[in-house]
C-alpha cells in the first residue's frame, strides 16, 4: 500500500484521503480494446485506459436495450475478507446486514466513515462460510484499502459516541485482483440485455450449468465453465437490464472469455461496449454513480439516493450509524429521475444544471444526464416536497463559455434562484428496469 | 482525412478561403474526439469574429467544445442546418457539417495557420 497518503480520520470522524496519481494502467483487456476501438477512443478512468466506445454511444446503448453488450469491468476493485472475524468485520464496516447472506448470495451495501460520509457504495458475494468478495469502485479502491487499513490497525475511532469503542474483528483482506496474492483471483466482465442468456447457452458444456444459470434469481451466482474458462456467474449488473450477468474470471483467463462472449453474440447483435454507454445505461436505470448521486459536491447520503433499504439501522451498530440515523429522519433533498426533450438539435442537459418548479424557482440540481433514444434522461438533487412523480420542471442551462456569459447566462445556480426555463420536462419513476 | 487546400488551426478549426470570405468548420478529428454531436451553439450574421476567440460551441452527450475563430472577419452567413441535423457535422465536417462563412478582414492572420501538411503532422504529434 504504497500508492496514498494516509491521513487518518480527523476530530468529527471524517475521513481524510488523498489519493496520488499515477500514470494510467491498461486495463486487463487492452489487446481487445485496441482492436476494437479507435486509440483516440480509450482514456483515463480511475488510472486505467479503456474504451469511451467501441461503435458510437447511441448504437451501444440500443444494443444493450435490444440485444446484448459486454463491458470491461476489469478495473473495478475486488477484495476478498476471509476468516473467523470476516462477517462480524463487514457488519461493522458495512451499512446493509451480512446476516441475510449466504453462500451464493450477493447484497448491496455502504461503507460509511465515522461521520458518516459515504466512502464507497459496493456489493458484498458471499462465497462461502467465512470468505466473503466485495466489489468497490476503481476510483475508490485505493481510499477502501486505506480505510480498512487504518481499521485493522486501530487508527480510526470507529464510533464518535464511544470513542474507546474497539474493531474488534481481524479478519485477512486480500486484492483478488493481483495474481500474486495467493488464492482465488478474479477480475469482472458483464454481460447485460435481454440476449444474455442465450449468448452464453451455447458457452456452457453442461446443460445442467444451463439449467442453474436460467434459475439463477437477482443477486445471486454460481461457479461454472464458460468457453471451458472458470468463472462464477453472477446476476449482477449496472445497466438496469432484467437478464445480465458478471463473469468473475481470472485475469489471465479474462481475454480468453472476452473474446469467445464476443464471438458468441455475433448473431445476437452483442455489441462490446465502453465507458459512455455505461453512464448512460445507468442513468437511464435511475442507477447511483458515486461522486454524483452518491457523496459528491452534495454529500448525498443512501437515504437521499433512494437506497435507505441498504442501511439497516435496526443492526446494533455499524460504523456512520449515529450520523445515519440522524440523516434518515432530517434529510430534505432527495435524488429524483426527470424525464426531458432529446432530440437532435436540444442542448443536452449537464451536471449543475438548475432545476426549476413551476413558479421558476430554482429547487436543486442535476446531478447526471444521459441520452436515451429521442429522450434525455436526468438525474437530479432537488427539495423532498417536489418529488411526486409527474410533477412537471424546468431546466435552466448556466453559462458554458464566455459567450453565453455575455449573453446574459449566469455562471451557476443557487436554489431559491427566480430564473427562465431553458427546457421543460417532468419528474418520473425513481428507477426503470429494462 | 485532412483535405488539401484548407487552413487548419491547432485547436482543430478549418478554414476555406475563396477572396475575401472564409468558411469556418471544425476537423475531422474534432468530430471524432466529441462522438454524436447532438447540439450546435452557432453565431450570428454580423457577429464580430477574432482569430483565436471562440464564436460557436458543439455539444455531443459526453463534451461540450468550444469552436474559435481561425479569422478576424464578420459573419455573413450560418450553417442554420445545423439546428436540426448536428450530426452532418460528424457525416460530413469538411462539406455539409460547416459552420459559418465570414468576411475576412484581416488577412494577415492567415499566415499563422497550418496547412494539410503541417496540421497533419501536428495530428501525429498529439
Amino acid at each position: 500500500m504504497e500508492d496514498y497518503t494516509l491521513a487518518g480520520n480527523d476530530s468529527i470522524g471524517k475521513f481524510i484521503f488523498e489519493q496520488s496519481v499515477a500514470e494510467p494502467a491498461p486495463s486487463a483487456l487492452y489487446d481487445q480494446h485496441l482492436q476494437l476501438a479507435g486509440k483516440s477512443h480509450i482514456v483515463d478512468f480511475a488510472g486505467y485506459l479503456m474504451p469511451l466506445w467501441f461503435t458510437s454511444i447511441s448504437a451501444e446503448h440500443e444494443a444493450v436495450r435490444q440485444n446484448a453488450g459486454l463491458f470491461d469491468c476489469t478495473h473495478m476493485g475486488i477484495l476478498e475478507i476471509s476468516g473467523p472475524d470476516a462477517a462480524n468485520f463487514l457488519n461493522t464496516v458495512a451499512t446493509n446486514d451480512i446476516d441475510n447472506l449466504e453462500e451464493g448470495k450477493a447484497q448491496y451495501s455502504y461503507i460509511l466513515d465515522t461521520a458518516g460520509n459515504v466512502l464507497d457504495d459496493i456489493i458484498i458475494y458471499q462465497l462461502e462460510r467465512q470468505r466473503y468478495m466485495v466489489i468497490v469502485n476503481a476510483a475508490n479502491e485505493p481510499k477502501i484499502k486505506a480505510w480498512f487499513d487504518s481499521l485493522l490497525k486501530g487508527k480510526a475511532v470507529i464510533d464518535t459516541e464511544q470513542p474507546a469503542r474497539k474493531l474488534g474483528a481481524n479478519p485477512i483482506i486480500r486484492d483478488m485482483r493481483n495474481t500474486k496474492s495467493g488464492g482465488e483471483c478474479s477480475v469482472d466482465i458483464a454481460l447485460q440485455g435481454p440476449k444474455s442468456l442465450e449468448i452464453i447457452t451455447g458457452l456452457l458444456g453442461d446443460k445442467s450449468v444451463l439449467n442453474k444459470i436460467e434459475q439463477l434469481k437477482s443477486f445471486h451466482f454460481i461457479r461454472a465453465k464458460v468457453a471451458d474458462v472458470d468463472c462464477i456467474v453472477s446476476r449482477t449488473g449496472y445497466t438496469g437490464a432484467k437478464i445480465g450477468y458478471e463473469f468473475f474470471v481470472h485475469p489471465d483467463k479474462a481475454g480468453r472469455l472476452w473474446e469467445a462472449l464476443l464471438d458468441a453474440g455475433k448473431e445476437s447483435g452483442l455489441l462490446p461496449c465502453g465507458l459512455g454507454v455505461r453512464d448512460s445505461l445507468r442513468i437511464e436505470a435511475g442507477l447511483p454513480l458515486y461522486g454524483h448521486e452518491l457523496a459528491g459536491p452534495f454529500n448525498i447520503s443512501p437515504f437521499e439516493a433512494g437506497y435507505g433499504w441498504a442501511v439497516k439501522l435496526e443492526k446494533d451498530f455499524f460504523i456512520g450509524k449515529t450520523a445515519m440515523k440522524q440523516n434518515s429522519e432530517t434529510h430534505n433533498m432527495q435524488v429524483v429521475r426527470i424525464e426531458l426533450p432529446g432530440e437532435k438539435g436540444i442542448r443536452p442537459v449537464r451536471q449543475n444544471d438548475g432545476i426549476l418548479d413551476k413558479d421558476s424557482k430554482c429547487i436543486g440540481y442535476v446531478l447526471s444526464c444521459a441520452k436515451a433514444g429521442e429522450k434525455q434522461i436526468a438525474l437530479a438533487y432537488i427539495r423532498k416536497n417536489y418529488t411526486e412523480e409527474n410533477t412537471p420542471v424546468g431546466i435552466y442551462y448556466p453559462a458554458r463559455n464566455k459567450k453565453q456569459l455575455e449573453n446574459g447566462k449566469k455562471k451557476s445556480v443557487e436554489t431559491g434562484d427566480l430564473l427562465r426555463a431553458d427546457i421543460e420536462g417532468k419528474i418520473i419513476s425513481r428507477f426503470a428496469r429494462f | 482525412m485532412v483535405p488539401e487546400g484548407l487552413y487548419y488551426t491547432k485547436e482543430h478549426e478549418w478554414t476555406k478561403v475563396a477572396g475575401d470570405t472564409a468558411t469556418i468548420g471544425i476537423t475531422d478529428h474534432a468530430q471524432e474526439q466529441l462522438g454524436e454531436i447532438t447540439f450546435a451553439d452557432l453565431p450570428a450574421v454580423g457577429d464580430k469574429l477574432s482569430a483565436g476567440t471562440e464564436f460557436a460551441s458543439v455539444e455531443s452527450s459526453k463534451a461540450a467544445s468550444d469552436v474559435y475563430s481561425p479569422i478576424a472577419g464578420e459573419v455573413v452567413e450560418v450553417n442554420s442546418a445545423l439546428d436540426a441535423k448536428p450530426e452532418l457535422i460528424n457525416d460530413d465536417c469538411y462539406g455539409q457539417g460547416w459552420i459559418c462563412k465570414a468576411r475576412i478582414t484581416d488577412k494577415s492572420g492567415l499566415d499563422k495557420l497550418m496547412d494539410a501538411k503541417k496540421y497533419e503532422d501536428y495530428l501525429k504529434g498529439l
